[in-house]
């Protein structure tokens, strides 16, 4: 495995040309800086989380997955998913899967696929009252899409994900935003597991890892007012997320086998599928 | 129930979830998008999301992340023209700092590190000025 550092080193290159001289790196040359004092217990706990940096997005997610193999994206495609919606909670849950599905067909490279997604996203958008602001974004998705230009439809689709938790918020519903991103977290999950199950990859499995971003969405639910809380899916998410939450959260040496991938597929996959169901 | 409401106020105060709110946020904002554009010529991808707060000496600010192993992250951050100072460190999930590339100058600082597993991790803001400066913190991967 090639050394970490020999990624960062164009990076400090790139900043060195676009910095006027007398531009000073810390450390010393390329090496690394030496290190900071450990963070104590109270640090840690002052420490803040903001939905839009604290989450990762699947596409992250998903370059991480490209490094390890040759992913077949196509094969975890879904048929369309029904942007009904039993209620506001179901629909942000689904819209969070929806956006997670257009960076699975990024990562394809299908063109119809990115563009059928942004048509469902708008669609459902609409049906939360945000269309308005992401209906520009939903216009540079097909324009993306139509020029194969994969790199900015990855980040347009953040900035859509974004757009609407802005519109949410801006609209008082900043409740919802918690559950679009636990869909599209979900529906990475899923995704990732699928690929796994498909073809197994120590290195890939690795990535599965990330206790503290369940505990930390499951908190974010337990903050949701009573109503939403208590909606029958939202119920039966936060249970299901309890026991992802025990499959993600393995000491940072383990790896998991495919037997435990598969469970957390199996929960995963079910989970999504109760999301689009509104069950 | 006032210890309460006081650590909601701080947190209000240091915190802005969307967007730039004032002057000092909207020139922090343009100034750590000019050190982000070096890294996104070399490939990496930015995050859409910004943090805006307040770091002094000895009140540095820390934000959690989840992060993949196998991706490589720059966490980058500015203040406003003219307030100089500011550091980026990285913790693991028990608060132990892990080795970073480090770039520093006048207003604007960044660390550059490939973590070896993935999960939470943390990154500190800290500054040397005596006054409370206003970052903005934004980061990118590939």
């Amino acid at each position: 495995m090639a050394p970490p550092w020999k990624w960062l080193l164009p990076s400090i290159i790139a900043i060195l040309a676009v910095e006027p001289l007398g531009a000073q790196q810390t450390g010393g040359g390329s090496s690394p800086t030496p290190a900071a004092s450990p963070l104590s217990e109270a640090e840690l706990k002052a420490a803040v989380t903001i939905d839009s940096l604290t989450v990762p997005t699947p596409g992250e997610f998903f370059k991480a997955i490209d490094k390890t193999g040759k992913p077949n994206w196509v094969s975890q495609f879904r048929p369309p998913t029904p942007i009904g919606g039993v209620n506001r909670a179901q629909m942000a849950l689904n819209l969070g899967t929806l956006i997670a599905d257009g960076y699975i067909a990024v990562e394809a490279q299908d063109g119809q696929q990115v563009k059928n997604i942004g048509r469902d996203v708008l669609a459902l958008a609409k049906k939360l009252s945000v269309s308005d602001s992401v209906l520009a974004r939903g216009k540079s998705i097909t324009q993306f899409a139509e020029d194969g230009s994969w790199d900015q439809l990855n980040e347009e689709l953040e900035a859509t994900q974004n757009e609407v938790k802005k519109a949410l918020e801006e609209n008082r519903d900043t409740d919802l935003i918690t559950l679009v991103s636990i869909g599209g977290w979900i529906r990475g999950t899923q995704v990732v597991t699928g690929l796994l199950v498909e073809s197994y990859n120590p290195e890939t499995a690795k990535l599965l890892r990330q206790p503290a971003l369940v505990g930390y969405l499951r908190g974010k639910l337990d903050q949701l007012p009573n109503r939403i809380r208590q909606d029958k899916l939202v119920v039966k998410m936060n249970a299901d997320l309890k026991n992802i939450a025990t499959l993600v959260s393995f000491p940072a040496d383990h790896v998991p086998t495919a037997d435990e991938v598969k469970t957390l597929n199996q929960a995963s996959a079910k989970l999504t599928k109760e999301i689009s169901a509104g069950e | 129930m006032k210890r309460l409401l006081l650590s909601l106020a701080l947190v209000l105060g240091t915190t802005v979830l969307f967007g730039a709110d004032t002057d000092d946020q909207t020139k922090a904002h343009s100034e750590v998008l000019d050190l982000a554009g070096a890294f996104q010529n070399d490939g990496f991808k930015l995050r859409d999301g910004t943090w805006y707060a307040k770091a002094s000496q000895g009140h540095a600010q820390t934000l959690e992340v989840n992060l993949y192993s196998g991706n490589a992250y720059w966490f980058s951050v500015a203040a406003a023209e003219g307030s100089p100072g500011l550091t980026v460190s990285v913790f693991d999930d028990h608060g132990n700092p892990v080795e970073v590339q480090t770039y520093q100058k006048d207003n604007k600082a960044a660390a550059g590190f490939s973590p070896d597993a993935s999960g939470l991790y943390y990154v500190e803001v800290s500054s040397s000025a005596q006054a409370a400066t206003t970052f903005c913190l934004i980061y990118s991967y590939k």
